[in-house]
C-alpha cells in the first residue's frame, strides 16, 4: 500500500486529493495536511468583502468531507519535509504541528511515498510598512479579513449617506505583487455597491497597481479577436475605467502605508502620495515558512526551494534577460528539482520568472506583477500530478508523468459584481496560453503571439 | 487626486487614457441587457472553459 500525503487543501491540495483517491480508491492512502479546518473558495471572498456573502457561504468543513472519502484528514501545519527520510529510513517524511483543537501543538513526523506541496502562499504584509488588516490597510485575502473590510465599508458608506465625501482606494500593497485580477474585480464591485446605495458621487474611487499599464493583469496584457479586429485588454481595460469613473494610478510601488495616507513611487522614479479614507491593498505573496532538511538533518532549503520560499520544480530557473525568455522555460510535471516523488503545486511551486516584462524604478526599485497562478490553472496542475502518481503506483516507477505547462494551458477569468439576473454585472474573457511566447523571433514563429480572449461584459 | 511630492496634483498618462478610451455604444449598452444573448453567451463561455480544463493537461 502507497501513502500519498498533499500539503494544503486549497483549489490545488483538495482537487489533487479528490482525484488521488478516485483513481487509487481503498487500495492506498490518501493523507491531506492542512492548518484550516476549512476549505475556502478564495475567489468568493471578493464578495465578502463587499458584505454580499457571508463567510458561511464561501467555506465548508474539510473533515466530514474527507471522511465520507475515505481520506485521512490531519488539521496541521506543515513545517519541515524531509525528502531522504531520517535517522529512521530513507522513506520520505514531513514534519507537522497540529492545528487540530484537540491536539493543538502536538508536534508528529508523517511518512509517505509520494508528497504533493500544495501550501499556497504567505501573505507577506511585513514587505510594505504598514500595510495590512493589523495596520494600516484592509484585505480580502482570508474570510476573517474580507469580514473585516466589509465592515469598514459599511462604514465608509453610511458615512457618505450623512453627506461625507469619500476616498477609496483598492489595489496592490508592494511593486511586486501578484493578483491584480482579484484587486480589479474587487474595485468593480465596490464601484457597483457604491452606486447601489446611492452614494457613488460621494466616493472618489483609485485603482492603485503595479501593473506597468491598466489590462496587464501580470500576464502582460492581452489581444482580444474583436470582430475582426485585434484588440488589447489595455483599450478594454481603460473603456471600463472610464464607463464607471474610476481613476488608475498604475506602475506603483506602495513604499509605505500610515494611517490615511499611501506613500508610492512610480517607475518614472517620481513619488507621491494617496489619502485615504478606505484602503484595500493586497499583500505580495511568498511561500509559506517550511523547512527541508537531508537524512542527517542537515538545512537543505536552498536547494528545495526558491529565495521567494516557493518550492523548486522542473522549470529553467537560470537567470536570463526578458528577451530570452521562453514558454519552455516552464514547468511541465511540477516534479521537485531534489526528489522524484515530491511535487510542488497551485501558488506552491516557483515560477522561472515573472510573464509581464519587469521593469525597475530609476532608484532600482523593482515594479513589475509577479505572474498569477489562478484557480483554473491551480486545478489543473492538482488534477495532472494526480494523475501522475496514481500512474506512478499503479505502473511503476518508472511511468511517464503527465504534463501541465501554464505556456500550453489556457485560463478563463470572471469578474462579477452584483447579485441577479437584471442588478449585477459581468465580464469574462479567456486566454491561451497563459504564459505567451515572449519578443523572441524564433519562439513567435512555433507560438501564436495573439493570446485568444473574448470580453464579454454583462449587465451595465 | 493623488499629489506629487511638492502636493501639486498628478494628472498622468494613464489619466489621459482612460478620459481618451471608447465608450460603449448605445446598442452596446442594450446588447449587455439583452438576457437571452447573455444567457448564449454564458452557455458558450462555459463550453469554451470545459474544452479548456479537458485540453489543459497531457
Amino acid at each position: 500500500m502507497a501513502r500519498v500525503i498533499v500539503m494544503g487543501a486549497g483549489i490545488s491540495g483538495h482537487t489533487a486529493a479528490l482525484y488521488l483517491k478516485r483513481a487509487l480508491g481503498r487500495d492506498h492512502e490518501v493523507i491531506v495536511v492542512s492548518p484550516a479546518a476549512n476549505y475556502n473558495w478564495i475567489p468568493s471572498n471578493i464578495w465578502v468583502g463587499v458584505g454580499r456573502m457571508d463567510e458561511k457561504q464561501v467555506r465548508f468543513p474539510l473533515r466530514p468531507v474527507y471522511k465520507r472519502l475515505g481520506i485521512e484528514f490531519h488539521q496541521a501545519l506543515g513545517v519541515a519535509i524531509r525528502p531522504f527520510g531520517d535517522e529512521l529510513g530513507a522513506t520520505g517524511a514531513i514534519d507537522i504541528t497540529y492545528t487540530d483543537p484537540a491536539r493543538a501543538g502536538e508536534a508528529a513526523r508523517l511518512r509517505y511515498d509520494y508528497l504533493i506541496n500544495a501550501t499556497g502562499p504567505k501573505l507577506n504584509f511585513a514587505a510594505t510598512p504598514g500595510l495590512g488588516p493589523d495596520a494600516n490597510s484592509l484585505s480580502v485575502c482570508t474570510v476573517d479579513h474580507a469580514q473585516a473590510t466589509a465592515k469598514a465599508f459599511a462604514k465608509v458608506i453610511k458615512e457618505m449617506k450623512a453627506g461625507a465625501h469619500k476616498r477609496l482606494v483598492i489595489g496592490v500593497g508592494h511593486g511586486g505583487c501578484t493578483c491584480e485580477g482579484a484587486a480589479f474585480e474587487y474595485t468593480f464591485n465596490v464601484e457597483h455597491e457604491l452606486r447601489q446605495a446611492g452614494v457613488r458621487d460621494m466616493a472618489e474611487l483609485t485603482y492603485l497597481s503595479n501593473e506597468y499599464e491598466l489590462g496587464d493583469f501580470g500576464v502582460g496584457g492581452l489581444a482580444f479577436d474583436q470582430q475582426g479586429f485585434v484588440s488589447n485588454s489595455k483599450l478594454w481595460t481603460e473603456s471600463l475605467f472610464r464607463e464607471r469613473g474610476v481613476a488608475a494610478i498604475v506602475g506603483a510601488h506602495v513604499k509605505a502605508v500610515d494611517p490615511g495616507i499611501i506613500h508610492y513611487e512610480l517607475l518614472d522614479g517620481t513619488t507621491g502620495e494617496l489619502p485615504f479614507d478606505f484602503a484595500m491593498l493586497l499583500p505580495p505573496f511568498r511561500g509559506v515558512d517550511i523547512k527541508a532538511y537531508d537524512a542527517e538533518g542537515n538545512d537543505i532549503s536552498e536547494q528545495v526551494f526558491a529565495p521567494s520560499g516557493f518550492m523548486r520544480v522542473d522549470a529553467d530557473y537560470a537567470p536570463k534577460p526578458y528577451e530570452e525568455w521562453s514558454p519552455g522555460d516552464w514547468p511541465k510535471t511540477y516534479q521537485s528539482a531534489i526528489a522524484q516523488n515530491i511535487f510542488g503545486i497551485g501558488i506552491a511551486f516557483a515560477p522561472p520568472h515573472p510573464i509581464s516584462r519587469p521593469r525597475t524604478s530609476p532608484s532600482g526599485t523593482m515594479i513589475s506583477p509577479a505572474p498569477p497562478r489562478t484557480g483554473m490553472p491551480s486545478g489543473v496542475m492538482g488534477r495532472t500530478v494526480a494523475e501522475s502518481i496514481a500512474r506512478r503506483i499503479k505502473k511503476g516507477a518508472t511511468a511517464e508523468l503527465c504534463t501541465a505547462s501554464m505556456a500550453s494551458m489556457g485560463a478563463a477569468c470572471i469578474a462579477s459584481a452584483g447579485v441577479g439576473m437584471r442588478h449585477g454585472s459581468a465580464a469574462s474573457m479567456t486566454m491561451f496560453p497563459i504564459v505567451h511566447a515572449f519578443p523572441n523571433p524564433g519562439e513567435i514563429s512555433r507560438q501564436p503571439r495573439v493570446r485568444l480572449a473574448s470580453p464579454a461584459t454583462g449587465r451595465s | 487626486m493623488p499629489t506629487d511630492a511638492n502636493g501639486s496634483a498628478r494628472i498622468d498618462s494613464t489619466t489621459e487614457a482612460i478620459a481618451n478610451a471608447p465608450l460603449p455604444t448605445p446598442r452596446t449598452l442594450r446588447s449587455r441587457k439583452s438576457i437571452p444573448r447573455q444567457i448564449v453567451r454564458f452557455c458558450s463561455f462555459n463550453a469554451r472553459m470545459l474544452r479548456m480544463v479537458a485540453k489543459g493537461h497531457h
